[in-house]
């Protein structure tokens, strides 16, 4: 949603339209991950009105460094965390995340040559302290489901993993574990306004449908 | 909020270069050029391709660096 915004705002017209190829693949991936929850053998039942996000998510960015950040730190952050599902031994992860992974790809790309390209040191701290935030604290959840091979990767392969795909080592940030949500998975309070998450579930579009709720064929 | 501002159309890299991007939909057509791109490096021209053109279901894809295309004759000219 974050990427979409900048389809027309991007510092040229092929970052313009990767912005918006992204946000598209993202929304399908939230999709299949929504779905995967679903199905689950062991799992937990799917609160249907709740949303959350990372804090980095809740304001729309202003500046083009916010975009790259996130498209490098926490797009691969999510990558990581995705190889790690398809890499366990849930084999409803291992088979359905694979053309996810191919998709992310191109995004790792992207935001790796952009950070490069555009080098954006405040946005970078931001965005990797909140990855290590969503990664979780040592010995926690996802150290759990590593050691029972749920997940291929723990809490400090994933941290290692991402200083390596953006070849530099991890800003040092101190975060506040005794602030963690482990629903939220964030040290701070808030999210997306309201018209956005309209926006996400697709509630926005519906004031343009026409009474009766038929759709029109354009 | 960045969306939607109109922006005027630039190039913000100081060096890029211009990739022309060929693809196929089955084993048994030919490469054809698609469309092509312009990017500072290898790695975001395939992102751009990518994001450009895969609307259809190819099944190869492939960029080459225009510089990198010999030309044996073009429109206009005699061939040799």
């Amino acid at each position: 949603m974050r990427y979409a915004e900048w389809c027309t705002a991007a510092p040229s017209l092929e970052a313009d339209i990767a912005a918006a190829a992204m946000g598209l693949d993202d929304l399908g991936h939230s999709r299949v991950l929504y779905g995967c929850l679903k199905e689950l053998p062991d799992g937990e039942s799917v609160d249907e009105g709740t949303y959350t996000n990372v804090r980095y998510l809740d304001q729309p960015w202003t500046d083009w460094s916010q975009f790259v950040a996130a498209n490098a730190v926490l797009d691969t952050a999510f990558t990581l965390m995705i190889e790690s599902l398809a890499g366990g031994n849930v084999e409803l992860l291992r088979s359905r995340l694979r053309k996810m992974l191919q998709e992310e790809r191109y995004h790792y790309l992207h935001g790796r040559s952009w950070l490069r390209e555009a080098p954006a040191r405040d946005a970078v701290v931001s965005a990797w302290g909140e990855a290590l935030e969503w990664f979780g604290p040592d010995g926690g959840d996802v150290d759990q489901l590593k050691k029972a091979g749920k997940i291929a990767l723990g809490v400090p392969e994933l941290r290692r993993s991402l200083e390596e795909k953006l070849e530099t080592n991890a800003p040092s940030a101190g975060i506040a574990w005794d602030r963690w949500n482990p629903i939220t998975r964030r040290t701070s309070e808030g999210g997306i306004d309201q018209g956005t998450l309209d926006m996400l579930q697709g509630l926005a579009e519906k004031r343009y449908m026409p009474a009766g709720g038929q759709r029109v064929e354009v | 909020m960045g969306a939607f501002r109109l922006m005027p159309f630039t190039r913000v890299h100081q060096n890029v270069r211009e990739y022309e991007v060929f693809a196929r939909k089955a084993r048994v057509d030919s490469l054809r050029q698609v469309g092509s791109v312009v990017a500072p490096d290898d790695d975001l021209a395939r992102a751009y391709a990518r994001a450009t053109y895969d609307e259809e279901r190819w099944i190869e894809m492939v960029i080459v660096p225009k510089e990198s295309m010999i030309s044996l004759w073009a429109p206009g000219e005699d061939e040799p």
